[in-house]
C-alpha cells in the first residue's frame, strides 16, 4: 500500500542530502513497508477510529501553481515582525526569511533540506533521533522516509530570540500527502519561540505526517506553538518530542481546529535535574471530527517538573481522546508532575474519552491527575445572561474563555492574541 | 529493607498461614481437560444444562489470550496444566460445626470463624478447598423466605431463581478467566433475599485454600429482590507453599428495584496465590451496589468489582483498598457502566505500596450517548512507602452527550520525612510511626466499613508495616 | 415609571412556595431597602426578578415600566433596564473583564453595530478608577481568583457600565471589610439619581448607613410585612427580627 506514497520521495534538492540522511530515509521507508497497521488492540489506539487512517488515499503532493503559490504566500499572515519566517506549500519552499541581526549572532534558520546540505553534522545528532514511544512508529517511519520540507531552527549559546519564528505549512489541492518537520536546537542558556501554521487550501481531503524535535539545552528555553487549521477533511498525524536538559524550559501548545481525524502525539523527556515542561492543547472539535491525543511526560531524572493542560470542547457527533501518561522512572526522585483533562460537552452525541495514567517508580514525587467531563456550568450562563448577553453568545463566550485558560499559558502576546482570533474564528457559527 | 524481616514477617503475618495434611476423597487430578469437566459433574452429580455450559466454558476459555497486551506478564507463569481443579471430601456442607471433620473445624477456629459467626453473623459459609464444609444461617431468615446456600445447592434446589441469574451479569466470555471458572467453578454462595426483606447482620463466607497445587473456583451469585437489603461479607486465606496457587472466583449481584446490596471482601491470601476475581453486579431502578474491597495479600491480583447501573437513578460505588508489599501487585480497580438516567456512581481507591510492591488502579468509567443527570466520581490515592515502590494508575472514562458529570482525580503521595520524625519525637518507634501515617491515609475509607472489617484491617496494616522502613 | 412587583408567589422549581404574594413599588429616582431574617426569601426575590432557572413563578406579576417581564430570558430581562449585582458573583475562567463587559454592551447594540473601542475602554476606565479599581483588572478572567471586595467592587463596576434603569442589589456588603465597603457604596451612590430605581436587600442596617434608602421594607415568610422610612433599619438593628414576628403571631392569634 505503500507503493504510490514512497516513489516520489525524497526530493530534487539542488545538492545532494548527506548520506547517513539517504540511508535513514531508506531504512525508514523499509520499516513502513514491513511494520503493521496499528488496531484498537493496541494500547496506544484504544478508542481510536483507524479507518480514517489509510495511507493509501494519498500520494506525495505535487508542487502547486506559480499563481496559487502568490495567492498563498499573500494569505500567509502571521506575526508583524517575526524573527524569521518560512513558506511551504505542498511541502515545497515558497519563501523564506531571517533577521539579519540573527544570522549576525550565529542563528540558523534554514529550511530543512538546505539546512541538511549546509550543516548536515549538526542535523545528525539530533533530527529524528528519539524511539517513538506512542503507537505512530509506521507514520513515522512514512514521515522519515518522505522527509523534505520544515524548518530547522538552531539557537547559539547564550542567544534569546524575543519574536517568535515562523512557518506556514499550505497543502493544495486532493489526495496530496505532506510531511512537514520542525527541528529546534536551543544551546546553553539560549531562548526562542517558534510557531507552526497548518492550513489548506480549500476544503478537499489531504494527509499531513509531521514531526517536530525539540532540544532543550542546558538552561535554555524554547516555546512552540502548532496551529493545526487543515481542512476538514483531512488525516493528520503530528508527533512531537521535546528534550529538555538540565534547567531548561519547554512549552509546548497545539491548538487543534481541523482535519476529520487528527492525531496528535507529544512526548517531554526531561532529562537533567530542574528541568522543565509544559504540554498544552485547546481542542474544538464539531461535525464529525476526531481528536486523538496522546501524550507522555518521561520523567528520567530527579527535581524534574511538568504540567499538562489540554481541554476539549465538543460539539455535534465530535470525538476526543485524551490519553496521558506520567511516567516517573525509578530513582527521578523529588519529581512533580501533573497532568489535566478538561472535556467540555456541548451536545448529546458528543464523546470525550479520557485515560489520564500514572506510573510511579521513585520516591518523593508529587503526582498528579485529574480528568473531568462536563457541560456548561448553568450559573455562569445565568450569570452572563443577567448581564444581558443572549445565550448563544454566553455559550460561546463561556466556551472561549474554557479554551483561552490554554491559551492564557503562552507568553507572548502577540501570538497569543493570533491564536485567540483563530480560536474565535473557529467558534463562530456556534 | 533486608531479607531477613522479609521471611520473618511472612511467618508471622497473618493468621492463616499454616495446614493440615490433605485428605480428599474426591480429586479430579492435575490439568484441564473436557475429562476434568465431567468429573465435577459427575461428582457434583450436576443437571446436563450445567455439564454443557461447563463444557462450552472450557473451549471459550482455551480460545482466549492471556490478557498480557495490557495485563502483567507474571500471568504466563500460571501453568495450567499443573494445578488441580476439583479437591472435596463431600458435596453437602453440614449445618452443624460437630459434623465438620477436625482437621477442618480446627482451621476454621484458628481464623476465629464460629466465634464471630456467634458473635454478629446471620450466616455463615465455609468454603475448604472445592467445596463448602459448612453452612448455617439463623433460622428466622429461612423463615422469612432468605436462601443462602452454596452455588451446588442453588443450582439444584432453586433451578427456577438460580437460572434466571446465573452467568447473565457475567458472561461466561467476558474475559479468559471468567471462561475458566465457568467451566470448574465449584462452591461460593447462593443468596436470595425476597421482597422487602432487610438484613441486620451480615452474611458471611469464608474462603480457604489448604491444597498446594491448587486452584479454588468458586462462585457466587446475589439477588436481592426489590427494596430487599443484604449485606455479605467474604474473608479469603491460604497458606505460604512453594509453588503457585490460583484463585479466580465469579461474583454476580442483582439488586432489584430500590434493593441494596453491599459486599464487603477482605482479601489476604498469602504471597504465592494468583487471585484473578471477576465481580460485577446489576443495579435496577433506584438499587444500591455497594462493593468494599480490601486486597492486603496474594502474589498477583487482578480483580476490577463493577457495576451496570440498569435503572434510572442506580447507585454503585467502589471503595478499595490496596496494599502491596514486597513481590506483590495488586492490580485493582473499578468498572461503572452507566445504562440508565439519573445514575450516580463513586469511586475511591486508596493504594499503599511497600518495599518492590506495586499497585495498580485500573477504571472504567461508561456513560453511553442520550442518557441525561449521569454523575460519576473518581478518586484514586497512592501511598508510596520505599523508594523501590511503584504505584500505576490507568483509568479510561468515556463520555458520550453533555448533561452528564465525571471527575476523575488521582494524586501520588509518600509519607513525608517530616511527619515521621514529628511522630519519633513524640516517643513513637519510626515502624509506629509510619503505620500511623498509612492508617491516616486510608482512615477516611475505613471509616465507611463495618466495625468488625475495619478493626481486622487496621490489624492486618500494622502487621503488613513491621519491618517497611529501615 | 417603576418596577412593580405584584402578588407574587414563587418557589424553587418543584420545592416549597419562598414567595408569598409579595408586593412591592420601585419607583425611578429612589432607593428602597428590603431587610428580613435568613430564610425569609430576599434572595430568591432578586433571582426571580432576575429570571433564574431554579425557580419558577406560581402567581403574580413583575412589571418593568409596565412590561411584564416575567416571560422573558434572564438576558433579554437585562437589555431591558434590570441589573441585579450578585450576593456571590460567578466566576467565569478564561474570559476576561474587558471581553465580558464589551459582550454585555454589545448585546445592547443593534445587529451590525459595533462597540467603539476607544470610546468602551474610555468608560470603562473612569468607571475603574472612580471605584478604584487597578488597571490590570481588565485582563483578568471574570471574578476568578478575587477577594470579596474585589467581586462586589467588579458588580458595581458593571453596573455602572450597563446603566440599568433598576439595580437590585443583593448583599452587597456580605463578605467586604468596612473600606471595602465605603468604597463600594459610594460607587453605589455616585450611580443614584432620576433615572434609576434601587433595591437593596441587606441582613444588616450596617450598609444602609452608606447608602441611605428612601424607604424600608421588612420580609419575612415571602411578604412584605411592613414598611417605613429610614428609622426602621435602626429599629430593627437594636430590637432584631424576632420583635416583628412576635408582633405578627400576635396580630395573628389577635
Amino acid at each position: 500500500m505503500s507503493d504510490s506514497l514512497l516513489q516520489d520521495a525524497p526530493s530534487t534538492a539542488a545538492h545532494p542530502l548527506p548520506d547517513w540522511f539517504r540511508k535513514n530515509q531508506k531504512a525508514a521507508a523499509a520499516r513502513f513497508d514491513t511494520l503493521p497497521m496499528p488496531t484498537r488492540r493496541d494500547e496506544s489506539w484504544r478508542f481510536s477510529n483507524l479507518k480514517a487512517v489509510d495511507p493509501q488515499d494519498f500520494a506525495p503532493a505535487r508542487p502547486v501553481a506559480p499563481e496559487l503559490a502568490a495567492a498563498l504566500l499573500s494569505r500567509s499572515h502571521g506575526l508583524k515582525s517575526p524573527a524569521g519566517s518560512t513558506v511551504f506549500a505542498n511541502d515545497r519552499l515558497l519563501a523564506h526569511q531571517l533577521s539579519p541581526a540573527l544570522a549576525a549572532q550565529g542563528v540558523l534558520w534554514l529550511p530543512i533540506e538546505e539546512a541538511l546540505q549546509s550543516h548536515g553534522e549538526l542535523l545528525k545528532g539530533h533530527l529524528l533521533k528519539n524511539t517513538p514511544l506512542l503507537g505512530s512508529d509506521k507514520f513515522l517511519a512514512l514521515h522519515q522516509a518522505s522527509l523534505r520540507a520544515g524548518s530547522f531552527l538552531y539557537v547559539p549559546k547564550g542567544v534569546h530570540i524575543e519574536a517568535p519564528l515562523q512557518t506556514f505549512h499550505w497543502v493544495a489541492g486532493s489526495g496530496q500527502a505532506v510531511f512537514p518537520h520542525t527541528l529546534v536546537v536551543a544551546e546553553e542558556g539560549s531562548s526562542a519561540t517558534v510557531v507552526d501554521w497548518f492550513k489548506s487550501e480549500g476544503e478537499a481531503r489531504n494527509l499531513s505526517i509531521a514531526a517536530n524535535d525539540l532540544v532543550v539545552a542546558k538552561d535554555a528555553k524554547v516555546h512552540y506553538v502548532s496551529v493545526q487549521d487543515w481542512s476538514r477533511q483531512s488525516v493528520s498525524l503530528h508527533s512531537n518530542n521535546t528534550n529538555v536538559a538540565a534547567g531548561g524550559a519547554a512549552l509546548h501548545l497545539g491548538l487543534h481546529l481541523g482535519g476529520v481525524y487528527s492525531r496528535s502525539e507529544s512526548v517531554s523527556r526531561l532529562e537533567g535535574a530542574g528541568a522543565r515542561s509544559e504540554m498544552l492543547a485547546a481542542t474544538v472539535a464539531d461535525g464529525a471530527q476526531e481528536f486523538d491525543q496522546r501524550t507522555l511526560q518521561e520523567h528520567g531524572s530527579p527535581d524534574t517538573y511538568s504540567d499538562l493542560l489540554y481541554k476539549n470542547a465538543l460539539y455535534d457527533r465530535a470525538k476526543t481522546i485524551v490519553s496521558g501518561l506520567i511516567r516517573v522512572a525509578p530513582h527521578a526522585h523529588r519529581t512533580d508532575a501533573y497532568q489535566k483533562v478538561r472535556n467540555l460537552i456541548l451536545s448529546p452525541d458528543a464523546e470525550a474519552n479520557s485515560l489520564p495514567g500514572l506510573e510511579i517508580l521513585a520516591d518523593q514525587v508529587r503526582c498528579s491527575h485529574g480528568a473531568t467531563t462536563g457541560e456548561i456550568d448553568p450559573d455562569e450562563l445565568f450569570y452572563m445572561q443577567s448581564r444581558g448577553i443572549r445565550s448563544t453568545d454566553a455559550y460561546r463566550l463561556i466556551t472561549f474563555g474554557f479554551l483561552n485558560e490554554v491559551l492564557d499559558r503562552l507568553p507572548h502576546e502577540e501570538l497569543r492574541s493570533q491564536l485567540q482570533d483563530a480560536l474565535k474564528a473557529r467558534l463562530r457559527g456556534h | 529493607m533486608s531479607t531477613e524481616t522479609i521471611s520473618q514477617l511472612d511467618v508471622d503475618r497473618t493468621r492463616g498461614d499454616f495446614h493440615y495434611p490433605e485428605q480428599h476423597t474426591f480429586d479430579a487430578g492435575v490439568g484441564l481437560s473436557h475429562a476434568t469437566i465431567d468429573y465435577i459433574a459427575d461428582v457434583k452429580n450436576e443437571p446436563d444444562w450445567i455439564r454443557e455450559f461447563r463444557h462450552k466454558a472450557l473451549d471459550v476459555f482455551e480460545s482466549k489470550p492471556m490478557p498480557t497486551n495490557w495485563a502483567s506478564k507474571d500471568l504466563d507463569n500460571i501453568h495450567f496444566d499443573k494445578i488441580r481443579y476439583y479437591l472435596a471430601n463431600a458435596q453437602r456442607p453440614t449445618r452443624s460445626w460437630d459434623e465438620v471433620p477436625d482437621d477442618v473445624k480446627r482451621t476454621f477456629e484458628r481464623l476465629g470463624i464460629p466465634e464471630q459467626e456467634r458473635k454478629f453473623l446471620a450466616g455463615v459459609e465455609a468454603q475448604f478447598d472445592s467445596e463448602a464444609v459448612y453452612s448455617n444461617m439463623k433460622k428466622a431468615l429461612g423463615d422469612q423466605g432468605v436462601i443462602f446456600v452454596g452455588s451446588t445447592d442453588g443450582l439444584k434446589d432453586h433451578p427456577e431463581i438460580f437460572r434466571k441469574w446465573f452467568g447473565k451479569v457475567i458472561p461466561t466470555g467476558d474475559n479468559k478467566f471468567s471462561a475458566l471458572n465457568s467451566a470448574v467453578f465449584s462452591g461460593g454462595s447462593f443468596i436470595y433475599v425476597p421482597p422487602g426483606v432487610k438484613l441486620k447482620h451480615p452474611l458471611q463466607a469464608y474462603f480457604r485454600i489448604n491444597a498446594e497445587n491448587f486452584g479454588q473456583f468458586e462462585r457466587t451469585l446475589i439477588i436481592a429482590d426489590e427494596g430487599s437489603e443484604v449485606m455479605y461479607m467474604e474473608g479469603c486465606t491460604a497458606p505460604k507453599f512453594e509453588t503457585a496457587t490460583l484463585h479466580s472466583a465469579v461474583v454476580e449481584l442483582v439488586a432489584l428495584k430500590g434493593a441494596k446490596i453491599q459486599y464487603v471482601t477482605v482479601q489476604n491470601w498469602s504471597a504465592n496465590v494468583f487471585n484473578l476475581v471477576t465481580k460485577r453486579a446489576v443495579a435496577h431502578e433506584e438499587a444500591e451496589v455497594k462493593w468494599i474491597d480490601c486486597n492486603i495479600g496474594s502474589r498477583l491480583t487482578m480483580k476490577y468489582p463493577g457495576v451496570v447501573l440498569k435503572g434510572r437513578k442506580a447507585r454503585g460505588e467502589v471503595l478499595s483498598i490496596a496494599l502491596a508489599n514486597n513481590g506483590q501487585h495488586q492490580d485493582t480497580g473499578a468498572k461503572m457502566i452507566h445504562a440508565a438516567d439519573e445514575t450516580t456512581s463513586n469511586v475511591i481507591s486508596k493504594s499503599i505500596s511497600i518495599g518492590e510492591g506495586r499497585a495498580s488502579y485500573r477504571g472504567q468509567v461508561h456513560i453511553p450517548k442520550h442518557l441525561k443527570g449521569c454523575k460519576n466520581n473518581t478518586e484514586c490515592d497512592a501511598l508510596l512507602i520505599n523508594s523501590t515502590s511503584r504505584t500505576d494508575t490507568y483509568p479510561a472514562i468515556t463520555v458520550r452527550g453533555s448533561g452528564n458529570s465525571v471527575q476523575h482525580e488521582a494524586s501520588v503521595s509518600q509519607v513525608s520525612a517530616e511527619q515521621i520524625f514529628y511522630m519519633q519525637q513524640r516517643g513513637l518507634s519510626e515502624a509506629q510511626a509510619m503505620s500511623l501515617s498509612v492508617n491516616g491515609f486510608v482512615n477516611d475509607l475505613v471509616r465507611e466499613f463495618p466495625m468488625e472489617y475495619s478493626v481486622e484491617l487496621k490489624r492486618l496494616i500494622d502487621l503488613e508495616m513491621e519491618g517497611s522502613v529501615g | 415609571m417603576s418596577l412593580v412587583i405584584h402578588n407574587l408567589h414563587a418557589r424553587v422549581v418543584g420545592g416549597q412556595e419562598i414567595l408569598r404574594g409579595l408586593n412591592l413599588e420601585i419607583e425611578k429616582g429612589r432607593v428602597h431597602a428590603i431587610m428580613g431574617p435568613n430564610g425569609s426569601g430576599k434572595s430568591t426575590l432578586s433571582k426571580i426578578i432576575a429570571g433564574h432557572p431554579d425557580y419558577e413563578v406560581t402567581g403574580g406579576e413583575v412589571l418593568l415600566d409596565g412590561v411584564n417581564i416575567l416571560g422573558m430570558e434572564p438576558d433579554a430581562r437585562s437589555r431591558a433596564g434590570l441589573f441585579l449585582a450578585f450576593q456571590y458573583p460567578v466566576e467565569i475562567p478564561g474570559v476576561s473583564n474587558a471581553n465580558f463587559i464589551r459582550a454585555a454592551l454589545q448585546a445592547r447594540l443593534a445587529a451590525g453595530e459595533e462597540l467603539e473601542a476607544t470610546e468602551y475602554y474610555g468608560d470603562l476606565y473612569k468607571e475603574m478608577d472612580r471605584l478604584e479599581i487597578p488597571r490590570g483588572f481588565t485582563a483578568r478572567s471574570v471574578n476568578e481568583g478575587f477577594s470579596g471586595g474585589e467581586k462586589k467592587r467588579n458588580e458595581v463596576l458593571q453596573m455602572a457600565m450597563l446603566k440599568p434603569s433598576y439595580a437590585i442589589l443583593d448583599e452587597t456588603d456580605s463578605g467586604l471589610d468596612i473600606d471595602a465597603l465605603k468604597i463600594v457604596a459610594a460607587g453605589v451612590n455616585a450611580q443614584r439619581g432620576p433615572n434609576i430605581g434601587m433595591l437593596v436587600i441587606t441582613h444588616y442596617q450596617r450598609l444602609l448607613d452608606y447608602i441611605v434608602p428612601d424607604v424600608v421594607h421588612v420580609l419575612v415568610g415571602g411578604r412584605i410585612v411592613r414598611t417605613a422610612g429610614p428609622e426602621l433599619a435602626y429599629e430593627l438593628e437594636s430590637k432584631g427580627y424576632d420583635w416583628i414576628k412576635d408582633e405578627l403571631e400576635a396580630a395573628a392569634t389577635a
